[in-house]
This record gives structure tokens, C-alpha cells and sequence, in this order.
């Protein structure tokens, strides 16, 4: 029992101990080590994760029900936010309009975290003309404008959320991959793994056992770090009309939509490109607050 | 320093064939009769009468195998003739030559007000890491990039066209045009020069010459400008190459807001209008180009770094 307690870093956390503090407890704690952006990034996020859940259920109007008699609208008690050239509600709109790009962003990003990581750490305990080839590929994608691969991806392939996601993870993998393979380096210098060697462990379980837990950490901050710049490709490939389609409700879009109307209405501009500001800055925070020191 | 020049070059020179072949198989992969979409694009023209397309087809090559109409194909657009457009009917090879220079104008004048902020700006917040204004810019840098320049632009042009009066909404007529769209492109890389810079200035600040300059009477602000700067700034040459890259074709968004002529747009009216031969010609440009950039950028990276020069470093 004592030594469970003396090494509560070693990877293979996760089993309950007797006299441990609850997750939560123990959640609260490092978030409080931690500066202030994290613990403010995941409150926000939070909310708006629950508002986009509920949003459905919540919307004070149907999103897609159109009036044009009150199209336009400014601020009333009956639409708090107005209506658009349209006559949709605003608010209901905002509230369900994150889904898809939110979603898409994820799971594009966990797909690159996924993929950048094992090709890095593979590339690092591989060595030699494996390591020299996959680093060779990734020097050439990382230098890609991503959202110009993307656009290419899309005219031949179709527009479609599955297309969308290909076409973001195609040179998205690649900073991953760099860093995971920079972090497996250093760790593949420790003396455990040497030790671990010499037990004559396998290849795989080092890896698996030994270097993944230990590039967790830093790969983490950066993928949230990395959650913005998703979004808002994803956002700006729907904005161009190559993204999420127009009869749903979408942040990007409801932007785009509004461009002629910027003068007579600059809450559509304002609001929705407010909310795509917000869900990213959260994100980001949190991953700023992972990165940076306890610093209050 | 020569075998990794070498190396380099011929990894360039793999991956342009690579591109070009992907660039060739475009028309294939469309859907549709690649014949006639070929043809179409060589043409300028749309052949509907079927003999006419026989006939065309014979003469253009399309019977024979793929890799020769792939070496002809390349032929001709390495001497820059990559066919008609389809919307426009002009020659492709100059129109993407034209709208490359608009997005160049438009790269360097966004990355250039970039750098003239962020340079000062890493430097100032480097000499004194940690302290309250190192904070607050650390804390700005990382929020800044969370603004997407499709939300920024409208609201910049509500700002100063449409209530100030000052600037042009959208258009590209004059030096004026520039100031609002670069003025959106430079908020992102701003925020990763100053960090860069940051970093980078940081670990100078640190090396022995710099406590040896101060010590031989050299002022702070003169020690910071020759030595420090000079070896800070390198790193920032390496990102300053990426961003050109980067915004060559992807600064869609905000040419297509402020309808400008450069190559974003002209990327985007080709899916939109699926344009073969234009984006042939612009995949190509474009990629061909970032590696090339990049190559300038590394090769650059070493002139400047004298311990990689002498060979001091594998």
C-alpha cells in the first residue's frame, strides 16, 4: 500500500486504492495547480458542450422554421437575438449551430493525435531509413497549406463531413507526428528503457508500457492548443460552402449568410462568429493552462 | 553542408514529380468522360460533336497509354502551358501567374505588418521573462488565434468602411484595398512570431557573448539590437517562410470576403466551377511552391547559423 502511495505517477493508474482521494477530488486539485486559463478553459467549455447537447431540446423555436414577415427582426422579448434574412430565430440557431463543426473538429483532431503519434513513435524506435523516410514525408506535408490540401481533397473527392475529415487529417497527422517522435527520443535515452531492454522487454511493450504514457502530457496541451485552429478551418470551409450544407444550422454558415446583411443587422455577424470565438478560446485555454506552470 | 544540399534537392525534386502526377490524374478521378473533360480543357472548347471527338481524341493522344499522355501532359506545363479555362477561356498558365502576384502582395504586406509588431514586441517581453507584461502577451498571443478571420473581417469592414468611411469594403484597385485584409491575415501569425521571438531571444539573452558585450560597455539596447536580435531573428525566418507558403492559396477566406483576385479565389471559383485545368495548374503552383519556399527557408536557416556553416554540426 505504501508504495502505491509513494509513486502515484507511475502509468498504471487507474486502479482504485484504499484511502485514495475520489477522481473528482483528485481532478480539482491538479486543476487548482494549475494557471488559472485551465480551470476557467473547462468551465466554459463545459457549458457551451452542455448548451450544444441540450440545444435541441432547449431552443426557445424550431431553427429551420422560416417567417418572412418577421424577417430581420431586431432584439424583442420574443426573440431575444432577433431573426435573420429569414425570419429563423437567432438564438435557437446559435444554440444548435456548433454541433457538427465541434464534432468534426474532434474527431479530425483525434484522428491526427492518434495517427501523428504512433507513425512519430514508431519513427523513433525504429531508427534508420524507416525513421529517415517517414520524417523526410512529414518535413514535405507539414509545409502544405493545410486548408488548400483540403479544398483539393474536396473537389475531387465530393463535399461530405467524411470527405471533410480526410481531407483535415491528410496534414494534420504531421505535427504530431514531429513532436511524439522528438519526446520518444528523449525517453528512449532514459536509463528504464535501457533497463527495460536489458529484461528483455519487447518492442511493443516498451512502447506501449513506457514511452506512450510518458508523451501523454505534452501531447495533450498541444492537441488542445490545436482544437482552435480546427475549428475554424472547418468553419471557414463551410463559410466558403464546402463545409457543413446549408438548410442546417451552422456557426460558420449563418456568418456566411449574413454577409449582405452586416449593416442593417450586425448581431448575425456578431453572434455566431462570438460563439466559434468562445468555443475555441476555451479550448485553448485549457490547453494553455496544461502547458504553462502554476502561475498566480 | 554539400550532401545535405544535395539531398535536399533531390527530395524536391521526387516530390514535384509526385505532385505533377497527382495534378495529371485530376480529370481522371473526377467522374465523367476524362476524354472529354481533357479535351475540353485543351480545347478551350466544348466538343460535343462525336466524330469531332474521335477524331480529336486520335490526335491529341488519348488512346495511347496513361504514362505517355503523362509525359506530354507534363511537357507541355513545364513550359507553363497547362491549357484553357474553362470559365474564362483564357490561358491558365497566366492567370494563376497573375493571381500569384496578388497573393504575394497581399502575404507579405499582412506578414510584414506581422513582424513589425511581433519583432519589438518578443524582444521588450523577452528581457524580462515572467514578469507582468511577459503575462499579459503570452496571455494575448494564445487568445488572438482564436479569432476566426471570417468573424474579424465583416466586423472590421462594419468598423472602418461602413461607420469610419475610411477604407474600401472590398476590391483590389489600389494601395488602400490592402490595408483591411492584411490587416485580418496578420493577427495569426503575429501571435507565433511573438512567441517565437520570444523564445528565441529568450535563449540568446543567455549566452556568453552577450554577458561578454555588456561587460566590454556595450549598452543594453545595443548589445539587444547587433547580438541579440541578429541570432533571435533566425527561427522567425524559418515561420516567416511557412506563413508565405501558408497564405499563397490559403487565404481563401478572406479573398473570397474581400473579393480579391488572388490565388485563393481563384482556387476556389475552379472547385466551385470545377474548372480542371485551373486547378491543375494551381495544385501544382501551389505545392511546388511551398516546397520550394521551404528549401530557400532552410538553405537560408544554414547561411545564416556559422556553426552549421563550418559543418561543426551533423
Amino acid at each position: 500500500m505504501s508504495t502505491e502511495t509513494a509513486l502515484p505517477l507511475l502509468p498504471f493508474a487507474g486502479r482504485t486504492v484504499a484511502g485514495r482521494p475520489s477522481a473528482l477530488r483528485r481532478f480539482l486539485s491538479f486543476a487548482r495547480s494549475r494557471h488559472w486559463t485551465f480551470g476557467v478553459g473547462i468551465a466554459l467549455f463545459a457549458l457551451i458542450a452542455a448548451l450544444l447537447i441540450a440545444g435541441p431540446w432547449v431552443t426557445p423555436y424550431n431553427p429551420a422554421s422560416q417567417s418572412l414577415l418577421r424577417r430581420l427582426a431586431s432584439p424583442s422579448a420574443a426573440h431575444w437575438l432577433g431573426t435573420d434574412h429569414l425570419g429563423r430565430d437567432l438564438l435557437s440557431r446559435i444554440l444548435v449551430g456548433g454541433q457538427f463543426s465541434v464534432l468534426i473538429a474532434m474527431v479530425t483532431l483525434f484522428l491526427c493525435v492518434t495517427i501523428g503519434t504512433v507513425v512519430g513513435i514508431i519513427s523513433a524506435r525504429s531508427g534508420g531509413w524507416v525513421d529517415e523516410i517517414i520524417m523526410r514525408l512529414v518535413d514535405l506535408l507539414i509545409s502544405f497549406p493545410d486548408v488548400v490540401i483540403a479544398i483539393f481533397a474536396i473537389a475531387i473527392l465530393g463535399p461530405g463531413y467524411g470527405t471533410l475529415i480526410i481531407s483535415l487529417t491528410i496534414i494534420g497527422w504531421t505535427p504530431f507526428a514531429r513532436l511524439s517522435r522528438g519526446l520518444a527520443l528523449v525517453i528512449s535515452a532514459k536509463e528504464y528503457i535501457s533497463a527495460a531492454e536489458v529484461l528483455g522487454c519487447s518492442r511493443t511493450f516498451i512502447i506501449v508500457r513506457h514511452i506512450i504514457p510518458n508523451t501523454l502530457r505534452p501531447i495533450a496541451a498541444i492537441t488542445f492548443l490545436r482544437f482552435g485552429h480546427k475549428l475554424i478551418t472547418v468553419g471557414g470551409l463551410s463559410f466558403i460552402g464546402l463545409g457543413v450544407q446549408p438548410p442546417q444550422a451552422d456557426w460558420a454558415l449563418m456568418l456566411a449568410e449574413a454577409q449582405p446583411y452586416v449593416e442593417r443587422m450586425p448581431l448575425l455577424v456578431i453572434v455566431p462568429g462570438l460563439a466559434i470565438f468562445l468555443t475555441a478560446l476555451s479550448v485553448t485555454w485549457i490547453g494553455q493552462g496544461l502547458e504553462l506552470k502554476e502561475a498566480r | 553542408m554539400w550532401t545535405i544540399a544535395l539531398k535536399r534537392f533531390t527530395l524536391l525534386c521526387a516530390t514535384c514529380v509526385f505532385i505533377s502526377l497527382l495534378a495529371f490524374i485530376v480529370p481522371y478521378m473526377n467522374g465523367g468522360d476524362p476524354a472529354r473533360t481533357i479535351l475540353r480543357s485543351r480545347m478551350g472548347d466544348v466538343a460535343l460533336d462525336t466524330e469531332a471527338v474521335e477524331a480529336l481524341r486520335i490526335s491529341l493522344g488519348l488512346e495511347q497509354p496513361l504514362y505517355v499522355q503523362y509525359l506530354s501532359w507534363l511537357k507541355a506545363a513545364l513550359s507553363g502551358d497547362f491549357g484553357y479555362s474553362f470559365v474564362s477561356r483564357a490561358p491558365v498558365g497566366q492567370e494563376v501567374l497573375r493571381s500569384l502576384g496578388v497573393s504575394f502582395t497581399l502575404a507579405m504586406a499582412a506578414l510584414g505588418l506581422a513582424l513589425l509588431v511581433a519583432l519589438p514586441m518578443g524582444t521588450l517581453v523577452a528581457l524580462k521573462p515572467g514578469g507582468r507584461l511577459d503575462n499579459i502577451v503570452t496571455f494575448l498571443t494564445q487568445s488572438l488565434v482564436a479569432i476566426p478571420e471570417y468573424w474579424f473581417a465583416p466586423i472590421s469592414v462594419l468598423i472602418f468602411s461602413l461607420y469610419l468611411g475610411l477604407l474600401p469594403s472590398a476590391g483590389w484597385q489600389g494601395p488602400s484595398y490592402i490595408v483591411l485584409p492584411a490587416l485580418v491575415l496578420s493577427l495569426r501569425p503575429m501571435a507565433y512570431f511573438t512567441r517565437v521571438t520570444r523564445a528565441a531571444m529568450i535563449d540568446v539573452l543567455q549566452a556568453p557573448y552577450i554577458t561578454a558585450a555588456l561587460s566590454r560597455g556595450l549598452s543594453m539596447r545595443q548589445t539587444v539590437v547587433h547580438h541579440g536580435l541578429r541570432n533571435g531573428s533566425m527561427p522567425v525566418v524559418t515561420l516567416f517562410a511557412l506563413w508565405l507558403a501558408g497564405l499563397l492559396g490559403g487565404s481563401v477566406v478572406v479573398e473570397v470576403i474581400f473579393s480579391i483576385p488572388g490565388m485563393g479565389r481563384l482556387i476556389y471559383e475552379g472547385v466551385v466551377n470545377n474548372d480542371v485545368p485551373v486547378l491543375q495548374a494551381s495544385f501544382m503552383c501551389i505545392v511546388v511552391l511551398s516546397i520550394v519556399i521551404n528549401t530557400i527557408a532552410d538553405v537560408l536557416y544554414i547561411l545564416l547559423n556559422p556553426v552549421v556553416r563550418m559543418g561543426h554540426v551533423h
